[in-house]
C-alpha cells in the first residue's frame, strides 16, 4: 500500500496503544507521517493544526472521550475520516461513534486484517 | 482452567502450605511429567506400586516403564498409552510437589481423585472446556473461600480468569480470596465501571513483576519498568473491562461505563466487605486482582 506523504492522527491516552497501532499500520505501507494524541481534546487540537488524512481514535480518554472528540472534529472537516478504535464495541457506543460521524469502529484486541481493511477503504484512492 | 485452580484447592484441603505451592509453581517451567504421575492419575498403577518401582529404579539402571512391566505393574498396551498421552497440567503442580516432598505420592493420588469428583471432571485430558464447567470450578472457589458472590461478580471473576489465559498466559494458581480492610500496595493500576454495576476493578503487583506481565501482555521484551510497561498494564485492565462491557450489553441489554485507567498511588487502600483481593502465582511472580464489585 502506498502510504507515501499521508499524515495520521493516532489519539489514545495509552502510549503502548498508540505505538502498536503505528507500528501495524507501517506494516502495510512506508512513507506515512504520524501524529500523536494522548486525550480528545489534543486530537481535536492536533486534527485542526495538521489536517490529516486518517485518523484513529480510542473512546475511553481521559480529559475529552473519543466520541465527542469526533463530533468536534466532524463538525471542523465535514469529510474528515475518523475510526474509532476501542475495547467497548457495545452496540450503544458503536451508534453513538456513527452517528457522532465516526466512518468505522475496530473492536481491540486490534486485528492486523481489520487496520488493512480500514486504510484500503477509507485512505486508498 | 483445572490446572490453575487445582493449586487454590490443595490450600483448603491444607495438603500444602502457601510457601510450598509457590515454589512448586516457580519449579513448573522446568519440570516435564513423569511415567508414575500419570500411571496413577490413570489409575493403572497405585501410589505404593509407583514408589516400590521408584526405589527399584534407583537400585537397577533400567527406565520406569521398563521395570513396572516386569512387576506386571502396567501390561504394555498401557505403557504405550501413558507414553503418548496428553498430559493434564495440574499434573505437573502434583509432580513438583512431590519432588520438593511436600507431598507423597499416596497423598497425591487420594488428592487427585477428591478434586476430580468434587469438580465432576470427567476428561481431564480434553482441552476444550465448556463455559459451564470453568464457571462451575470458580464458584467452587468462591465456595471454598466462603465468600457469597452475586451472579455478576460471578460473570466478572470467570472472565478476568479467561482473559489472563488469553493474554498474559495459562501457566498461573490463584490462591483463595484473602479478606482484609487495608492493602499495602506495590504499584497499583486501577479501572472504575459505572452504571448498573458498579464495580472498581485494580491489578497491583511489584514492579519486576510488571515487566514480566507487560512484556507477555505487549508480546514485547521489556527490561525496565518504563512508561511502556506502566501502559501495558493499563490496557490489560482496560481490555479486560472493556470485554465485559460488550458482554453485559450482548447478554444482559445492560449499558455500562468505563472511566479511564489510572495509577493509584494511596500506599494503602481501604477496602470494604464487598471487595475481593485474589493472589494469582505466574512463574514470574505474583499478581493482585483486587475487586470490589
Amino acid at each position: 500500500m502506498d502510504l507515501n506523504g499521508k499524515k495520521v492522527l493516532v489519539g489514545d491516552d495509552s502510549i503502548l496503544a498508540r505505538k502498536q497501532l503505528i507500528d501495524t499500520v507501517k506494516g502495510y505501507g512506508e512513507g506515512a507521517t504520524f501524529i500523536e494524541a494522548k486525550n480528545g481534546q489534543e486530537a481535536v487540537e492536533l486534527y485542526k493544526e495538521n489536517s490529516p488524512d486518517i485518523c484513529f481514535l480510542d473512546i475511553v480518554m481521559p480529559v475529552m472521550d473519543g466520541v465527542a472528540a469526533v463530533k468536534n472534529i466532524v463538525e471542523f472537516d465535514k469529510q474528515a475520516i475518523v475510526i474509532i478504535v476501542s475495547s467497548v464495541g457495545t452496540q450503544s457506543m458503536l451508534k453513538a461513534a456513527i452517528d457522532a460521524g465516526a466512518k468505522d469502529f475496530i473492536q481491540k484486541p486490534i486485528e492486523k486484517e481489520q487496520v488493512e481493511h480500514v486504510l484500503e477503504a477509507h485512505l486508498e484512492g | 482452567m483445572y490446572a490453575q485452580f487445582f493449586g487454590s484447592f490443595l490450600l483448603s484441603k491444607n495438603a500444602v502450605t502457601p510457601e510450598q505451592l509457590t515454589a512448586a509453581i516457580t519449579k513448573m517451567s522446568d519440570t516435564h511429567i513423569k511415567l508414575g504421575t500419570l500411571a496413577m492419575h490413570k489409575g493403572y498403577m497405585t501410589a505404593s506400586e509407583v514408589d516400590e518401582v521408584c526405589f527399584l529404579q534407583t537400585r537397577e539402571d533400567k527406565r520406569f516403564g521398563e521395570i513396572a512391566l516386569e512387576r506386571n505393574y502396567l501390561f504394555e498396551d498401557q505403557l504405550d498409552d501413558l507414553l503418548k498421552s496428553q498430559n493434564p497440567d495440574f499434573l505437573l503442580l502434583g509432580q513438583c510437589l512431590v519432588d520438593m516432598g511436600a507431598l507423597s505420592n499416596k497423598q497425591l493420588e487420594s488428592l487427585m481423585v477428591d478434586y476430580q469428583e468434587e469438580n465432576e471432571i470427567v476428561d481431564v485430558s480434553a482441552k476444550s472446556e465448556s463455559a459451564e464447567k470453568t464457571q462451575k470450578l470458580i464458584e467452587h472457589y468462591f465456595v471454598i473461600a466462603e465468600k457469597p458472590i452475586t451472579d455478576h461478580a460471578l460473570m466478572y471473576m470467570q472472565l478476568i480468569f479467561n482473559n489472563l489465559v488469553r493474554f498474559i498466559g495459562e501457566d498461573f494458581t490463584p490462591l483463595s480470596p484473602i479478606p482484609c480492610s487495608e492493602y499495602t500496595t506495590n504499584y497499583c493500576t486501577a479501572q472504575i465501571v459505572t452504571g448498573q454495576i458498579k464495580c472498581t476493578s485494580m491489578i497491583d503487583m511489584q514492579p519486576e513483576v510488571a515487566v514480566a506481565f507487560a512484556s507477555r501482555y505487549a508480546k514485547m521484551d521489556f527490561t525496565e519498568f518504563d512508561e511502556y510497561v506502566k501502559a501495558s498494564l493499563e490496557d490489560f485492565l482496560n481490555l479486560h473491562n472493556g470485554i465485559f462491557l460488550v458482554n453485559m450489553s450482548n447478554n444482559y441489554s445492560m449499558e455500562l461505563n468505563l472511566e479511564p485507567p489510572y495509577h493509584d498511588e494511596a500506599p494503602v487502600l481501604k477496602l470494604t466487605e464487598d471487595s475481593f483481593v485474589i493472589p494469582v502465582i505466574y512463574p514470574f511472580g505474583t499478581i493482585f486482582l483486587l475487586l470490589t464489585i
